[in-house]
Order: C-alpha cells, then sequence, then structure tokens
C-alpha cells in the first residue's frame, strides 16, 4: 500500500502519516465550512454521501476483499436501523407505538451512542451465526443464500410487529445524526477497512478471494478470513442503518429492501471493488451525479427553450451509467488502485519533475 | 485522473447552484406538490398530480388567490425516502413555499411533514388515510382525505345492514400499513355489530399466486356471506380474479384501494358483485354536478378521463389549500394554518371538508361503490354512526 | 371439500405454478450453464415479449399474431443483450458479469417505465387461457394445463435437442469447458447465441402465460419471477436443465404447502420458511439437489 520513497527504505511516520493527515484536515475544513454556512439542503446531502460512503466501504470488505458476494447486506442495515431505533425511541412514544413491547425494553430509553454500538453488535452476532453457515458455501451460491438472508430478515421485520410495528410505518425517531457524527463513523469506518485491507489478513482475504486452492495450501483459512471480514462489514452496516435511522426518523421494512440493496452495490461498483478511495469517490460521485440530475429532470428554463419535467430520467442515466462503467471500465472508477496522496502532494510540490509516476 | 478531479469539482459546484439559487418570489404564491411520480406509487400520486395541476391552472385562469398566481413547485419522490427528504428540504429551504402538500401513502408522507414542520409550513396529505398521521406530526400535518378507520367503519356497517352480512371471510395483505390497519378496523366493526369471522388469512402485497389461501377458504365447513379483502390498487384485479375463477360467488367488499381502473380491466367479468368503499364516484351519468365538471376539465386538460378518486382528491386539496389562503388574506404560513383549522363546509369533488376543533381529519362522508355490469355505480353515501379509535 | 379433495387441489395449485416456475428457470439455467452467467435481466425479457403483445393487441391485432410476435420480441432483445452487454464481458469476472446483468435490468426497467408508464395495465387473453376446468370439487384453470403440456414439451424437445444436435452438442461441450470447446474449433459465440435465443424464447412464452394468468402487465413484473426462477435452479443445481425444473417444482410445491397448511398465524413467514429450507439445502448439498456432489479436483 506504501509506495517506496525514492530514496528507497520503508518511508518514515511523519511522511506516512502525510497522506492521511492532509485527507483529514481537507474533511474537517469542508465540514466546518458546511455546518456553518451550508443550509439545510447540502448538509443532508453531505451526511447522506458520509452514510452511505460507511454503507459502501464496508460492503467492500466484504465483497471486494473477500469476494463473497453479498446481496444480503442491506439486512444488517435493517437491524441496525431498527435495534437502535427502538432504543433510542422516548419512553412516551413508546407505549403509544409499541405497547406490546416487554417491560424492561419500554421503559428503556439510551442515548444515541450506546444504542448505535449495541445495534452495530447486535448486527454482527447475527452475522456470526448466518456467516458460520454461508461462508462455506461457493460462488453464485454465497449470493443466492445472502439474498434468501435479506429476505429472512424482511419477512420478520413486517411480522414482529410487538417489536418494529410491521409494516407499518417506525416514526419519530429522534434525529440524532448530525454532519459531525455521521463522518467521524465514516472516517473511522474508512480506517478500520483501510488497515484491514493494508494488514497481512487483508492479504490473506485477498489471497482466499484470487485463487482459494492456492490460499488453503499456503494455510490460509479461508472460512476464517470470510467470516471475520463478513462479521466487520455487518457491524459497520449495522451502525450505518442506526445512522440511517435517525437521519430519515421514519421508515418501515421495504425501506431495507431491493432498492436499497441495488443503490449500494451501484456505488461500490462504480468506485471499484476493493479499492477503499475508490469506494468513498464512487459514494461521493454517485450521490451528486444522482441530485444533480434529479433537480435537472424537473426540466428548466434556458431561456431560448423550455425543457420540461422528464420523471424517471434520472433513474435510466444512472442505469446507463452503470453499464457503461461495467463494460468499458469493470474495475471501477479508479480500477482497483487506492489513490495515492503522498504522489498528489509530491506532484504539486514539484510540478516540472517530467514525466512522474501517477 | 486531472479530468476526472476536474469533472467531480464541477458538478459539485453545479450542485451547489442548484442548491442554494431559487428564483424570486415576485408575484406567485408558492405552493410545493410532492408526488411519487415514478416508482411503485405512481398509480394513485401521477392522478393526484394531474389534478392538482389542473385545479392550480382554474384559479389561476379565474384571477389567481389575492390576486397573486398559484405557482405549484413540483418535486418527484421517486417512493424513496431520502429522495422526498431532500425535496422537502429544498422546497422549505430554497423555494420557500408556504404550504406543502402530497401522497397518498403514511411512509412518504412521514419522510417530508417533519421537515415541512420544522419550517413552519403545514404539509397537506391528500391521499394518505392511516388516522395516526396528525398525531406524528403535531399542528402541521393535515389530511385531506378520510381516515381508514372511517371508511372501514362505513364498510362494515354498510355490509351489517344493507348486505345482510352475518359472517365474514378476512383476506388482508401483511405488507401495506393501509391494508392491515383498514383489515384492523373493519373486523373490529363488524365484530361490534353482531358479526363473525370465519376465517382470517394474509399475503404479501405483490404475490400473485392466490390458489392456496382460496383452497383453504373453500375447504371451510361454514360458508362466509361476505369476502372482506384488504388490498391495495396493483393486486385487487388479480386477487378479484382468482377468487371468482375459483367458484366463489358471495359479495367482496374492500377499502379505497379497489379504486382503479385496474379492478375491472384485470378482473373482467369477476369484478361484479363486487363493493368498496371511496372518497366519491366519479362517473360523468352518475356524480355530483361537482363531479361532472371535475371530469369534464379533467378530460378536456389530459385527453383522458380520471382514473381514479386521487385525481379528484388532488383537485381538492389545492382548492382547499387556495381557499384557506384566502380567508387568511395573505400568505404568512401561520395565518395559512389557522385558517386551514377553521375550514368549515369547503364542497369539493371529493366530499365536503370541515375540521373539528383539535382534529386534521376532515369529517368527510364515504361513498360505497358497486361494480355492476362492469361499471362502477352508486351503492349508497354512508356516514358511519360510530367510527373505532385510531 | 374433504381432506383427499383439498390436498389434491393443493397438488394441482402446485404443479400449476411449478410448471411456470419451470420454464422460467429453464431460461435462466441455459445461459448459466455455458457462461456462468446469472441473468438477472431474463425477467425484463419476460416484460418485453408482454408488453409487445399487448401493444399489438391493443392496436387491434388478434391474440396468436400478437403471441408469436410478443415471443420474436424477447428473442430478439434477448440476443441483443448478448450482443451489447455480454458479449464484450467474455472471460471476466463472474462478480462482473452478475453486476453487468443488474445494471442492465435496472435500465430496462426504467425505460420501460418511461416508455409504458409505471402504473399496470390489464393484459387481454383469449377464453381459452382464461378457462375453468371443473372436475366434482377440483378446479383447474385452462391455462396451468398449457403451461404443464408446454413445459413438458419443451423440456423433451430441448433434451433432445443438446443430445442429438451438433449444436446442441457443442452447446453441452461449451457449459462443460468453454476454453476446450474454443480449442476443438466450435464457433462459441454462435454456440452462445443459440442458448441466448433459446433462453429469451422461452422467457418470450413464459411472459404470455404469466400475463394471462396474473392478468396484467407492469414495467417491473420480471423481477419476481426471476428471483424464482434463480432461486429455483439454485435449489435444483445451477447450470443442469433438468435440476432447473426439479428446483422450479420443488419450489412451487414448497410455497403452495407452506401457504395451505400453515395456520394463519405462521403463512406471512412462509418466504423465510422458503428460503430458510434453501440454505438447509445448500448446507447439505452445496451444488444442488442434481448438482454434482464430487470435490473439486485440481
Amino acid at each position: 500500500m506504501q509506495p517506496e520513497s525514492p530514496r528507497g527504505g520503508s518511508p518514515s511516520l511523519p511522511s506516512r502519516l502525510a497522506g492521511p493527515a492532509v485527507s483529514l484536515a481537507l474533511l474537517a475544513i469542508i465540514l466546518a465550512i458546511a455546518s456553518f454556512f451550508a443550509g439545510d439542503y447540502l448538509q443532508r446531502i453531505l451526511i447522506i454521501i458520509g452514510i452511505n460512503t460507511i454503507l459502501v466501504v464496508s460492503l467492500n470488505l466484504s465483497n471486494g476483499f473477500t469476494g463473497v458476494f453479498s446481496l444480503g447486506h442491506v439486512g444488517f442495515m435493517a437491524i441496525g436501523a431498527y435495534t437502535a431505533a427502538v432504543l433510542t425511541l422516548p419512553v412516551s412514544l413508546k407505549v403509544v407505538n409499541l405497547p406490546s413491547l416487554p417491560h424492561w425494553l419500554q421503559q428503556l430509553a439510551l442515548p444515541f451512542l450506546p444504542a448505535t454500538l449495541i445495534a452495530g453488535l447486535l448486527a454482527m452476532l447475527v452475522a456470526f451465526l448466518v456467516g458460520l453457515s454461508l461462508m462455506r458455501l461457493k460462488g453464485a451460491y454465497i449470493s443466492v443464500a445472502t439474498l434468501g438472508f435479506l429476505v429472512i430478515v424482511q419477512v420478520i421485520l413486517v411480522n414482529w410487529d410487538q417489536v418494529t410495528r410491521g409494516a407499518r410505518t417506525f416514526a419519530g425517531v429522534p434525529p440524532h445524526s448530525t454532519l459531525w457524527n455521521v463522518w467521524i463513523w465514516a472516517v473511522v469506518a474508512v480506517y478500520i477497512v483501510w488497515r484491514l485491507g493494508a494488514s497481512a489478513f487483508g492479504r490473506d482475504m485477498r489471497a482466499a478471494r484470487d485463487n482459494e486452492v492456492a490460499a488453503l495450501s499456503l494455510g490460509i483459512s479461508v472460512l476464517r478470513s470470510r467470516l471475520l471480514a463478513f462479521c466487520l462489514s455487518a457491524f459497520l452496516t449495522g451502525v450505518a442503518g442506526s445512522l440511517w435511522a435517525h437521519f430519515i426518523t421514519s421508515f418501515s421494512p421495504k425501506s431495507f429492501y431491493f432498492t436499497q440493496a441495488f443503490n449500494i452495490i451501484t456505488m461500490l461498483v462504480i468506485g471499484g471493488l476493493g479499492s477503499v478511495s475508490g469506494s468513498v469517490i464512487g459514494v461521493f460521485f454517485i450521490t451528486v451525479l444522482s441530485e444533480l440530475l434529479r433537480n435537472a429532470e424537473r426540466g428548466f428554463d434556458l431561456g431560448v427553450f423550455r425543457l420540461p419535467p422528464i420523471y424517471g430520467a434520472s433513474q435510466i442515466l444512472m442505469a446507463v451509467l452503470f453499464v457503461l462503467v461495467i463494460v468499458f471500465r469493470p474495475a471501477g472508477l479508479l480500477g482497483g488502485r487506492e489513490i495515492d496522496v503522498r504522489a498528489i502532494l509530491r506532484r504539486l510540490g514539484a510540478p516540472r519533475r517530467g514525466k512522474g509516476a501517477a | 485522473m486531472k479530468t476526472r478531479l476536474a469533472i467531480v469539482l464541477v458538478a459539485a459546484v453545479a450542485l451547489l447552484a442548484a442548491g442554494c439559487g431559487g428564483k424570486g418570489g415576485g408575484n406567485a404564491i408558492k405552493i410545493g406538490m410532492l408526488y411519487n411520480m415514478t416508482g411503485a406509487q405512481a398509480s394513485l400520486d401521477a392522478p393526484s398530480a394531474n389534478g392538482a395541476k389542473l385545479a392550480a391552472k382554474e384559479l389561476n385562469a379565474a384571477g389567481g388567490v389575492l390576486g397573486k398566481k398559484i405557482e405549484l413547485v413540483a418535486f418527484d419522490g421517486k417512493t424513496d425516502a431520502a429522495t422526498i427528504g431532500n425535496s422537502a428540504t429544498q422546497l422549505a429551504q430554497t423555494d420557500k413555499v408556504v404550504a406543502m402538500f402530497g401522497f397518498s401513502d403514511s411512509d412518504m408522507t412521514m419522510a417530508a411533514a417533519p421537515i415541512a414542520a420544522k419550517a413552519g409550513v403545514v404539509f397537506v396529505t391528500s391521499g394518505a388515510t392511516s388516522p395516526k398521521l396528525p398525531d406524528q406530526v403535531p399542528e402541521y400535518l393535515y389530511l385531506a382525505c378520510f381516515g381508514d378507520n372511517v371508511q372501514a367503519a362505513a364498510a362494515a356497517e354498510y355490509s351489517v345492514n344493507a348486505l345482510q352480512a352475518k359472517s365474514v371471510y378476512l383476506l388482508i395483505d401483511k405488507g401495506m400499513e393501509y391494508t392491515l390497519l383498514l383489515g384492523k378496523y373493519f373486523k373490529e366493526r363488524f365484530v361490534e355489530l353482531g358479526g363473525k369471522v370465519v376465517l382470517e388469512d394474509n399475503y404479501q402485497t405483490g404475490d400473485k399466486d392466490f390458489s392456496a389461501q382460496l383452497t383453504k377458504l373453500k375447504g371451510l365447513k361454514a360458508k362466509p356471506d361476505l369476502l372482506f379483502i384488504s388490498s391495495g390498487p396493483d393486486d385487487v384485479g388479480t386477487i378479484v380474479k382468482q377468487v371468482r375463477d375459483s367458484g366463489l360467488t358471495q359479495p367482496i367488499m374492500g377499502g379505497d384501494g379497489y379504486d382503479t381502473p385496474l379492478l375491472v380491466e384485470v378482473a373482467g367479468a369477476g369484478a361484479e358483485n363486487v363493493y368498496f368503499t371511496t372518497h366519491s364516484l366519479i362517473d360523468a351519468d352518475l356524480g355530483t354536478d361537482a363531479v361532472k365538471k371535475f371530469i369534464t376539465a379533467y378530460q378536456a386538460e389530459y385527453k383522458n378521463a380520471p382514473e381514479n378518486a386521487f385525481a379528484g382528491l388532488g383537485y381538492d386539496t389545492v382548492k382547499l389549500l387556495a381557499d384557506a389562503i384566502k380567508r387568511a388574506g395573505s400568505a404568512d404560513p401561520k395565518a395559512i394554518r389557522t385558517a386551514l383549522q377553521a375550514t368549515k363546509g369547503l364542497a369539493g369533488v371529493t366530499g365536503e371538508i370541515s375540521y373539528q376543533e383539535g382534529s386534521r381529519i376532515p369529517q368527510k362522508g364515504v361513498t360505497v361503490i358497486l361494480v355492476k355490469d362492469g361499471k362502477f355505480t352508486l351503492a349508497q353515501e354512508v356516514v358511519p354512526q360510530k367510527v373505532p379509535t385510531p | 371439500m374433504s381432506a383427499l379433495e383439498l390436498l389434491l387441489q393443493q397438488l394441482i395449485n402446485a404443479v400449476s405454478i411449478g410448471s411456470l416456475y419451470a420454464l422460467m428457470a429453464i431460461g435462466l439455467a441455459m445461459v448459466f450453464g455455458i457462461l456462468r452467467l446469472i441473468n438477472f435481466a431474463h425477467g425484463d425479457l419476460i416484460m418485453v415479449g408482454s408488453y409487445v403483445a399487448l401493444l399489438l393487441q391493443v392496436l387491434g391485432l388478434p391474440f396468436p399474431v400478437a403471441a408469436v410476435a410478443g415471443v420474436a420480441a424477447s428473442t430478439l432483445a434477448g440476443l441483443a443483450m448478448e450482443r451489447v452487454a455480454y458479449r464484450p464481458l467474455r472471460g471476466a469476472h463472474e462478480i462482473a458479469m452478475l453486476l453487468t446483468s443488474f445494471s442492465v435490468t435496472i435500465f430496462l426497467e426504467n425505460l420501460a417505465i418511461i416508455l409504458f408508464r409505471p402504473t399496470s395495465r390489464p393484459f387481454p387473453a383469449p377464453a381459452v387461457l382464461r378457462s375453468v376446468i371443473t372436475m366434482g370439487q377440483l378446479r383447474v384453470a385452462g391455462l396451468d394445463l398449457i403451461a404443464i403440456a408446454v413445459t413438458a414439451v419443451l423440456l423433451a424437445a430441448l433434451t433432445l435437442f443438446v443430445r442429438r444436435t451438433n449444436i446442441g452438442i457443442a452447446m453441452r461441450a461449451a457449459s462443460q469447458d468453454l476454453l476446450a470447446a474454443r480449442l476443438m474449433g466450435i464457433n462459441v459465440n454462435r454456440v452462445i447465441a443459440t442458448a441466448f435465443a433459446i433462453g429469451s424464447f422461452l422467457a418470450g412464452v413464459v411472459g404470455l402465460l404469466w400475463s394471462a394468468r396474473v392478468g396484467k402487465v407492469d414495467p417491473l413484473m420480471g423481477f419476481n419471477p426471476v428471483l424464482k426462477a434463480f432461486v429455483a435452479s439454485v435449489i435444483g443445481g445451477l447450470g443442469s436443465l433438468p435440476g432447473a425444473v426439479l428446483g422450479a417444482y420443488v419450489l412451487g410445491g414448497l410455497e403452495i404447502l407452506l401457504q395451505g397448511l400453515l395456520p394463519s398465524g405462521l403463512t406471512p413467514y412462509r418466504d423465510a420458511l422458503v428460503f430458510a429450507i434453501l440454505i438447509a439445502l445448500l448446507l447439505l448439498r452445496p451444488n444442488g439437489i442434481l448438482g454434482s456432489t464430487e470435490k473439486e479436483k485440481i
């Protein structure tokens, strides 16, 4: 992951921190500007980007790094969302909306952070139990099985009305998600996945993904690496679910079904499987683009001519884009590589360096 | 790499422009219109939007309200909560609308209404019938339609009084809030009136095959007098068709989800002897004068008859808001809210709207429709004597 | 209705729906066998054929003509799909192909929403497809009998095709080892195109039967069928034609039995139970019921 410095030998600590430090500083500045000057609309967009970043980066951990193409990850998001929402809902609302809740739960109203952590842990526990059986399967069969998992979660959510209100809207969730706490989680998630990917364990995961048999012969436990990635990614996805629930403040089981799953997978693919910075770029790109298209499709007045609203055009264009990326750049926008911030800094600092490495 | 970075930056700037820009107010009263023009809800919302636009056009042709034109700022919700939230935020922050309306479903409404409330602006839902909605967004969320408890009670009373039904079979879609509540309220009122439930069964939204449920029903010893099927508009045609194909001839009863051309188109002759409650009978021959005028205008504007009563609901909602603005004497959101709460006896295509003190659900009569000879006919106008509490 | 009649009727229901699933699953299995591609857009081929048949009838053409045109449209759409979206990706990673098929399906669905309006539209079908045959207390839809018959005939025809014809044998070779087949001089492009053509043809036929059964069409109608077909193929063993058929009947049977025999309190859990059984099955037989049990040799 870390390129060698031109003088040979591994880079010193300060220069290793340069890349992340610059990125973090940039992020903090953007967030500060946004929280003071940007209106509600832009803040919403930034929060959505933040939550989507967590979702995509954690999906990348499972799909990209280990090759376990999970189609049902949204199930963990649902588990996280409902768990955290039930925990943080004020007692007065619980009595009205969830009258049949067990007494101890009904009297409980937790603050945001503990509820989010519990949500993530519960999702991780479910992932562990489910993964024990699923991670042995191969290729397309894992995908079907995870799809089955999504359906099972959906059915349970729709029918366990005492806790989830079934198909009815779960409303009144306190709006705890702010620009800052969402992005702090996003940074944490990116950091975890990045470090994991760069570690020896990450190497094992990718080895198992690329050639299962060879990896086994090298003593790498394929099952263990897949399971760990699956559980960790479920934890992060569950946290994202909690953040989402406290942003949207009202939802129902169908908010966590196929449409949402496709959205996340779209962003993952366009950014590039296996590349963490690719995921972040992919999320940003897609969210911004789809908002732009959404506003554009309402029709606009160019003075000379008027374009009438064509609702649905934005979805089509996104689908076309998706096809184009898959066909022409199947490894995603970043081609599976990571952004090398240090190289960018070097280039900026010494522009007349000749044909440097990209 | 550089080109990509450039594209991303340009996009971000453009987005900023879209978010921050906004045409100057000037001579129009801006009202936000939120409907799902695409996605699963479009069959109900698109006609509502059409009705709304027609009303705005008529109002403007007659001189507008308070001397200004009504401008409907429209957004497509795409049946997606995040999109709806973003759109509502744009309406409140960028377009600075004085009121918002839309949607035929509680989930969608709940995605937008809190944002409207936070901005001090009313949200009137034209078609979401859940009576629990106003409690979830205090002071600012209004319904322009009756609540499900009202239409279910009307259905129960009609079944017992007019259809002489003593026993019923219930088939409820468990995947939608609307159908769950409707079924629950119907059962409550029907049992209260002395009726008996022989079997309560269920299905999932979008199921295409009901052979198993129907076989179970036919296997019962006690045959029900009435079949109450709580279904949304997309599934009702398929269900009714299969019910009739399986040989069951009892009358079928449902809610306003049946108010769609699909019922007769898909079920064909099977739709005979089907009853349902809805907001009004949209029929050029049998409707009220207001309905006839509405149909003519709609036909002229959109080249086809109103698809269902939801078109009328959208129309009435705009007229309702315009009336409130007129009585408020200004386009101030707070004044509009006070005037809206004071609405009494406003006649519309879908009935008369009045809000009692402290209630944001109108007391509206229920129209019971019977399908006869492939057409919707008026069975009875019912005002329920007793309504289950939400 | 006696208990026996009840059981028989449910059995008839299961076989009826199983036949439709079978036709869908075979189409999917044909393509997977050779390309290892799960074509999610298969469902949209069902949708395309149905809409073409619908629109031609609306224009006044009689049902038989519209039906043939619908099936032809599906076949052509499938071939176009192969040529445009999948051929450039030949040899790519399994995941990339799965994602491509997702994107094709999203594209087609949204296109249909814009062209045909998002609401459902009724599907006119001739009387024979809407008839109901009674045998005492039991009822069978004429349409279901036709579906069963069509499934049987097509399965027999396909089996003959892959056993006896040159191109059929070439297809079997390609599904065993694509590279080796190519090295043996088989025109792989033609073989794949044929597989797609047959699969899409089947999708067109299913589209007609399914639309007549449900009574309406809508742009998203293909999604659920393709999911069922996918599950059916996995149950029976991906890539195997008899497996697809077996899996389809097992799936149909499970659905009907669970819906019919479970108490009303538990029937909402039907889909969850079906999938739980699927997962359990995969753990016991990771390659499906008819899939090979041999371990992968290196």
